[in-house]
């Protein structure tokens, strides 16, 4: 700085230059500010632009499914067996355990971000399918691409909605009622039966109570479990839904009350909070696993998944009472969004997944037994441990079955979290078995009318 | 109040000389600073329109609809106010989240705020080791809405939880206390009261603006500890116990995270802990009633608007402010 300067200028004149510089370095965040937003602009439209028809056009296909770590690594192997087949594409892969899977499925849905392909259930296909968000199949199966020649006719109607096929099933289960094995030794009583009432069952397990002096409950409390009140309700001729309507009667769900109010009463059942802390769905969660009862009232092909969170030995029974209210379930589906990019090259995915011999081995039979019937045949002699009990105990159950029932209709997720909310309610003694099967029956018909 | 340099800077610089000049110069470089101005506000603006602003209205418009979260544009129709009807004279569960949300905030708030105030009494003076235990009491705070430590409830205070092992040791039978729904809220209260960290340290702030020698002066006239506390603490602090009523009010209405997790996301056991906002998150993402969602978020933001409207108005009694500043 020149000493001749008048000294008043020389005093601010710093203070001048700092406001230059602030200046400048505002246009600079102004410039950035619009530049930051321009740039990803022009890549958002670069990326869009890739609509290319060349066929070996890199593609990245989100997916995204909910299961364990065991799921989680088969899956990711059998993609990486489609991407060794097919090189350019790749797959962004998420999961996470079932709790929050679907609030975040359709966060994303609404969002238009919907992963290319989703595992879904028969709880919420109906849902995605009837709000148009699920990808009409029917001309990938007409043109078999999506090849279903080898799938068993009755999986694969379960994924149609409307005529329309919205899933491909990817694994077959039916309700197992699973027991701990180990303990029953331990205590030197006999195994539950396919075939046993129910009320021989709340005696058993009775008897169990009583022998392990409390520590352990007989069987867990399935009042709250729609799928055990759905085969109890078949048993007698009915069935959990008539079109958009409970099927069952307020004088059955009353009974149905009763008879595990009478199991909790004789301790054949815990009580209300333990019992309670299983209904969430969580596997870890489940009575069997945790010993606080002898039994858990889950899908069959989850046996090999509640065996790996326990010491003690599990088997696998069919539910009590006539196996025919039992029926072959399409386990799951994994469907392709409406609104992929790339919805040919995800149907030749589940093309795969579902019909490949190979990723059929790989897959096992975690989703279930395997829906094409030359790869169940295929992975059968591949099983190990409980994953081989589970199976078969499948497929000995098979000529039992009854006729499988339609589809839950929508509304079926608030039927089944309102079939918790009243039988814990009965529980937990805050009301009468019959004024919880009013309740219910009037709420329940109420969200699958709306 | 003298002017700054840097205020005088371009002024001085257009010099006395051409006053047309530099009123010109002064009128665009006001007008460079709005412009600046609006370039850093430019953020906030942004954020608070695109995602305040627009989703607010948004969902005004919504709660006028049948909208459900995965329908078509399309299938979108207006139905007046039948979900606001609906939710005031046919659903039994909206007004049970109503009570629970009621009791929980009547009942955490006061005891938050007691807990806040009374450790910061104890804290005030800077003797040796209070920093250590005011940070250890704000600890809480600080994990304040997480999951994890919702979670940690969840282990604790379960039938086989840490706490019924304790209550063990004197022979005394628990009771299974989240998964209890005569007990689970009071969990929550619990879990809220706990967190009371965040008041604690506005109200040690508040204790160290009161002039000592207010006390000095009232302890030569002979008043006693707690005279002291209701005649000098409690009005001269009564802006900060207002500020922090005021917070945990509407921080007391909105709780949501510890209920989600306790609950799995379900309010229960029996509805026990279906807050409002849990019952509010139920009915749009896993009910996909977004309409009706909708219309309980507005419903809400008026109660929230109209209490706390009231505790200003009753502010207007209580709270003392030493500079004058209620006149």
């Amino acid at each position: 700085m020149k000493p001749t300067a008048p000294l008043a200028v020389g005093a601010h004149s710093p203070l001048h230059h700092g406001s230059a510089s602030r200046r400048s370095l505002l246009r600079g965040i102004a410039a950035a500010a619009l530049a930051v937003p321009a740039a990803s602009v022009l890549a958002a439209c670069g990326d869009d632009d890739k609509s290319s028809t060349d066929p070996n056009a890199p593609v990245e296909l989100s997916i995204f499914w909910w299961g364990g770590d065991a799921r989680a690594k088969m899956t990711e192997d059998a993609l990486a067996l489609y991407t060794a087949k097919h090189p350019n594409v790749t797959f962004k892969k998420t999961w996470q355990a079932n709790a929050g899977y679907y609030d975040k499925l359709a966060t994303l849905t609404a969002g238009g971000n919907a992963p290319d392909i989703f595992q879904i259930d028969d709880g919420a296909l109906s849902e995605y399918a009837e709000r148009n968000q699920t990808l009409d199949l029917s001309k990938y199966a007409d043109s078999n691409k999506l090849d279903k020649s080898k799938i068993l006719p009755g999986l694969w109607q379960a994924g149609v909605v409307e005529g329309k096929p919205a899933g491909v099933p990817m694994g077959e289960n039916t309700p197992g009622m699973i027991y701990d094995k180990g303990l029953l030794k331990t205590l030197g009583l006999p195994e539950p039966t396919t075939g046993m009432t129910w009320d021989a069952l709340i005696a058993w397990a009775t008897q169990v109570t009583t022998k392990s002096g409390g520590k352990v409950f007989g069987t867990m409390d399935p009042s709250a479990d729609y799928k055990a009140l759905w085969v109890w309700l078949r048993q007698q001729g009915k069935q959990l839904y008539d079109g958009k309507k409970i099927g069952a009667s307020a004088e059955d769900l009353t009974k149905w009350f009763d008879l595990w109010k009478g199991a909790r009463d004789t301790k054949a059942a815990p009580p209300a909070d333990v019992v309670h802390t299983a209904n969430a769905g969580a596997v870890a969660n489940q009575l069997v696993v945790t010993g606080k009862a002898a039994t858990s009232f889950m899908w069959a092909n989850q046996l090999p998944e509640l065996q790996k969170a326990t010491k003690s030995e599990l088997g696998v029974v069919a539910y009590p009472g006539d196996p025919s209210g039992q029926w072959a379930r399409a386990a799951l589906y994994f469907s392709v969004y409406k609104g992929s990019k790339h919805a040919d090259v995800a149907v030749d995915v589940l093309n795969f997944l579902v019909n490949d011999v190979e990723a059929g081995k790989i897959l096992g039979t975690d989703r279930g037994l395997n829906a094409n019937t030359d790869v169940r045949t295929a992975v059968a002699s591949t099983l190990k441990d409980s994953a081989a009990t589970a199976a078969q105990f499948e497929t000995d159950l098979a000529s039992k079955f009854g006729t499988p029932p339609a589809v839950p209709p929508k509304g079926h997720v608030k039927v089944r979290s309102l079939l918790i909310t009243y039988a814990e309610n009965v529980g937990y003694g805050k009301a009468t078995s019959a004024a919880a099967a009013d309740a219910f029956l009037k709420e329940a018909n109420a969200a699958l009318a709306g | 109040m003298q002017p700054s340099l840097a205020e005088l800077g371009p002024r001085t610089d257009a010099g006395p000389l051409a006053p047309s000049r530099a009123a010109r110069r002064r009128g665009s470089s006001r007008r460079g600073e709005a412009t600046a101005g609006y370039v850093f506000l430019s953020p906030w603006l942004l954020g608070f329109l695109g995602i305040t602003a627009l989703p607010m209205i948004f969902s005004l418009i919504l709660s006028f609809t049948n909208y459900e979260l995965l329908d078509d544009w399309s299938q979108i129709q207006f139905v007046g106010f039948k979900n606001y009807q609906r939710m005031f004279t046919e659903d039994p569960h909206y007004w049970h989240s109503v009570g629970v949300t009621l009791r929980y905030a009547l009942i955490a708030v006061p005891l938050k705020l007691a807990a806040a105030l009374g450790v910061a009494l104890l804290l005030r003076r800077d003797r040796k080791g209070n920093g250590l235990f005011r940070g250890l009491f704000y600890l809480p705070s600080l994990l304040g809405g997480s999951v994890a430590l919702a979670l940690v409830w969840l282990a604790m205070f379960s039938r086989d939880g840490a706490f019924n092992a304790f209550l063990g040791i004197f022979g005394i039978q628990g009771r299974p206390w989240v998964n209890d729904p005569d007990w689970s809220l009071s969990t929550l209260i619990v879990l809220a009261v706990w967190q009371f960290g965040a008041p604690m340290v506005i109200f040690l702030a508040g204790l160290k603006q009161i002039p000592v020698e207010l006390y000095e002066a009232a302890s030569v006239d002979g008043a006693g500890r707690s005279r002291q506390f209701w005649h000098i603490t409690l009005p001269m602090l009564s802006p900060v116990l207002f500020f922090n009523l005021v917070m945990e009010v509407i921080h007391g209405f909105q709780g949501f995270t510890g209920a989600y997790v306790l609950s799995n996301g379900e309010g229960g056991p029996v509805d026990s802990t279906l807050m409002y906002t849990l019952y509010l998150y139920v009915a749009g993402f896993t009910d996909f009633k977004m309409a009706y969602a909708s219309a309980m978020a507005w419903v809400f933001l008026l109660v929230i608007g109209v209490i706390t409207a009231g505790l200003f108005a009753t502010g207007r009694h209580w709270v003392h402010y030493s500079d004058g500043g209620d006149k």
